[in-house]
């Protein structure tokens, strides 16, 4: 009986293996119709959440225009759409009417972070370095050699060509302007003259429409650098420089640095609304300083479970992928939290 | 002493032994049976272990080489048609800040594509047989990417350098990959073929053998008991039923183990192969409406739409390279709703040719990028959702039973060794006694 007992217990283990893990992630959906306007900076980010939902959730229909983060907000408060895009917070002249819109709070939720990058094209130069100051000094057009000492002291040891320095800024009106120029302001000091806004005021440089324009430049021209939504710089497999932040250190631009950028950003809100004032002077160790975040705005109250579904989908860790694909930098999972107990709370 | 003094003594030696061991004398007729008996054994058990353990080598070159061979063959088929897809919206999007999602959607998934297709011809470079095809590939590519780049980075027309990217698409990359492809499910059936031969060897051993071993057990049981006048043998009668504990399940498991390979081939390799080609089809089917657009309404893109279309929808061949869709998305996408997706695609098509020759250009552009349900962009994404699902289903239903077969082959090589040595441990040990009574 023994023997026989051995034999099943052989028998039997032949049959035993590892348990495999299951793969389950899917939206909880709602139907209806909703629609918003706004930031072109996060309409790519929105278009790819809103192909993912409708494809997932045959019931529901989403509409987003790109008209530009002060028209979508100004819509909004007028009574049109469900939610905005905002590249910036409400000022104190929009949001009483926004609030009056919503018949009650107002909520800021930031769902996407843009990092910009320096794309460059410089011979013999694959690992550049620049504070703020010195980038500051570039696209005033106070620097204009690569082999600058302002630049060299950037980059020890680095060996610099004498090639003129020919910045490419956009021409059209764009929140990626709007949002360099005001890291510029906010860190260069006396090195940047001009002022801040979605058009660019500094004299010099090369103008160039759209953020493809801006690359395409940048491809063609030796000794070129410009500012670019890291997507397009990343895309297009151009260099790009690592930025210098207030602790000292010359960080690249990855996901995690643009995210500790945004970790170390004040919220200046309360409940459920999180409007963030991001410091462009940081000490944050590892913290790329240029991003751009941009919000949804909605009413707390009667936003409606489309929009509830619609937002929980874009914070999920899911969504949040869906835009890094695109070139977008993640939400820093602690105000990804917040903001995905922010869209819960929504009613 | 030499050698050769020894032999005359090895030889009467051999020759007392079998004059022993056939003489009619209890203890010869004793061992002649114990001697037939390991004999079997040694042969069933040892048998039966390595043509499981060649069972095992079998399942796992399927498993492991030859299946994802035909699907990275598969894949890179559809990757190449994809990443011609991207370029065309690419190209039609130019600078066009308005398309900007379009653009970087395009261009992250023309990304993904080279990389997913540098992957696969990677791992066609391992294969001997696929290494010359592959290298050949990667010439090509090298040359359909710089006519890409052209494309895009020209400032002038840029319809020429695509038009000329689209032909090495078409005109050499698939039509490599497709042999690559045919190369690869070729092996595939080879490497079934093989593995099937082994499994009917294993059956015939395990239930031919098994039979003889258990008979011979049992004649040997009977006559012990005749000549020893006892009832029964215990160890012998453990061996027996050891033999049938392990030839039985051993000819089930062959028998099973090849009808669950076989039928994740035939309802789900094959179907997966089948879909993945349907999809490839329908990527360059759809990028025939960019083309056309990019263009300026070449009739030839209109018509190539309308033949891949008709073989998605009906069957047959789509195109003059050879590929085909055997019944269509009715069939290879049964039960699921791709077909009545994909014909919204066919609107779509129709909707923005006609914009198009109307020469409403610019709602043209919009009704093909755009993401609204009715919006060519957002119906292919829909449409594609429906077939990536079934695929990925496939493709995992697949995985499971190669996985499951493997671990119902689990042991096996070394169970029949462990039943080995307990059999050939009770045969002396049924027989040492009676030999005794003989001392």
């Amino acid at each position: 009986m023994r023997l026989l007992l051995i034999a099943a217990l052989l028998l039997g283990v032949a049959g035993c293996d590892a348990a495999r893990p299951a793969e389950a992630s899917s939206i909880a959906c709602a139907a209806g119709s909703i629609a918003g306007q706004g930031s072109s900076a996060q309409a790519t980010a929105v278009t790819a959440w809103i192909k993912n939902y409708q494809v997932a959730c045959s019931a529901a229909t989403i509409e987003y225009t790109a008209v530009g983060s002060g028209a979508g907000v100004t819509a909004f408060a007028g009574g049109k759409g469900n939610f905005a895009g905002s590249d910036s917070a409400l000022t104190a002249a929009t949001r009483p009417q926004a609030a009056a819109r919503c018949g009650g709070p107002v909520l800021h939720l930031p769902m996407v972070v843009g990092p910009i990058a320096l794309a460059y094209n410089v011979a013999g130069v694959d690992d550049l370095r620049l504070k703020p100051a010195t980038i500051a000094r570039i696209f005033a057009g106070t620097i204009t050699s690569w082999n600058d000492p302002a630049i060299a002291a950037d980059n020890p040891g680095a060996i610099l060509p004498t090639t003129p320095i020919r910045t490419v800024h956009r021409s059209d009106s764009s929140g990626t302007t709007d949002n360099f120029t005001k890291f510029l302001t906010a860190t260069g000091g006396s090195a940047w003259p001009a002022a801040t806004g979605s058009t660019w005021k500094a004299p010099g440089g090369t103008p160039a429409k759209g953020s493809n324009g801006v690359v395409a430049a940048i491809e063609r021209t030796e000794g070129a650098i410009g500012y670019v939504e890291a997507s397009y710089a990343r895309f297009h497999e151009l260099p790009t420089a690592l930025v210098g932040n207030a602790a000292g250190q010359f960080e690249a631009l990855t996901d995690e640095a643009a995210g500790a950028q945004v970790a170390g950003a004040k919220a200046v809100g309360s409940g459920g609304d999180l409007p963030l004032a991001l410091d462009y002077g940081t000490a944050r160790p590892g913290a790329y300083p240029i991003v751009l975040v941009t919000y949804e705005i909605v009413c707390a109250k009667g936003a409606g479970p489309l929009v509830k579904s619609f937002f929980s989908y874009a914070v999920s860790p899911a969504g949040q992928a869906a835009a890094t694909r695109l070139g977008y930098a993640p939400l820093p999972d602690a105000l990804r939290a917040k903001v995905a107990a922010a869209v819960a709370a929504l009613s | 002493m030499h050698y050769r003094d020894a032999v005359p003594a090895v030889l009467e030696a051999t020759r007392n032994l079998a004059d022993r061991a056939v003489r009619p004398e209890t203890p010869a007729r004793l061992r002649l049976w114990t001697a037939l008996v390991v004999s079997v054994a040694v042969a069933l058990f040892a048998a039966t272990s390595a043509l499981m353990a060649q069972t095992q080598r079998q399942v796992r070159i399927i498993g492991d080489d030859a299946a994802p061979q035909a699907a990275t063959a598969s894949d890179l088929y559809f990757a190449l048609s994809d990443l011609d897809a991207q370029v065309a919206r690419l190209v039609l999007a130019g600078d066009d800040d308005s398309l900007a999602a379009t653009q970087i959607d395009a261009l992250a998934t023309y990304r993904d594509r080279g990389t997913q297709i540098d992957a696969d011809l990677q791992r066609s470079l391992t294969g001997a047989a696929d290494a010359a095809v592959a290298r050949e590939l990667l010439d090509d590519l090298a040359v359909y990417r710089e006519r890409v780049w052209q494309a895009l980075t020209t400032t002038g027309d840029r319809h020429g350098f695509y038009t000329q990217a689209t032909n090495v698409l078409h005109l050499q990359l698939l039509p490599g990959a497709q042999r690559l492809r045919e190369a690869s499910q070729e092996r595939l059936d080879r490497a079934y073929a093989r593995k099937q031969t082994t499994q009917r060897w294993g059956i015939a051993v395990a239930l031919g053998l098994g039979a003889v071993l258990v008979g011979l057990l049992l004649a040997m049981q009977v006559w012990m008991a005749r000549r020893f006048r006892r009832t029964f043998n215990p160890a012998l009668l453990v061996a027996t039923i050891l033999t049938i504990a392990l030839a039985g399940p051993a000819a089930v498991v062959f028998a099973v183990q090849g009808r669950k390979l076989g039928d994740a081939r035939e309802q789900s390799l094959t179907p997966y192969l089948a879909l993945s080609q349907a999809r490839a089809i329908s990527y360059d089917a759809a990028a025939d409406t960019s083309r056309y657009l990019i263009s300026g309404g070449l009739a030839y893109y209109k018509q190539d739409f309308t033949t891949k279309s008709a073989c998605l929808t009906k069957g047959g061949a789509c195109g003059p390279g050879g590929e085909s869709v055997i019944g269509g998305l009715p069939q290879v996408a049964a039960g699921s709703e791709a077909m009545r997706r994909w014909s919204a695609c066919q609107r779509d098509h129709d909707k923005v040719t006609g914009l198009a020759d109307a020469g409403r250009r610019d709602e043209a552009v919009a009704a093909l990028t755009g993401i609204r349900r009715g919006d060519a962009a957002f119906d292919f994404s829909y449409f594609d959702d429906a077939v990536g699902r079934i695929a990925t289903a496939r493709q995992a239903a697949f995985d499971d039973a190669v996985h499951s077969t493997r671990t119902l082959l689990a042991g096996w090589t070394e169970i029949p060794l462990g039943v080995a040595v307990l059999v050939l441990a009770l045969v002396p040990l049924g027989v040492r006694r009676r030999f005794a009574e003989y001392r």
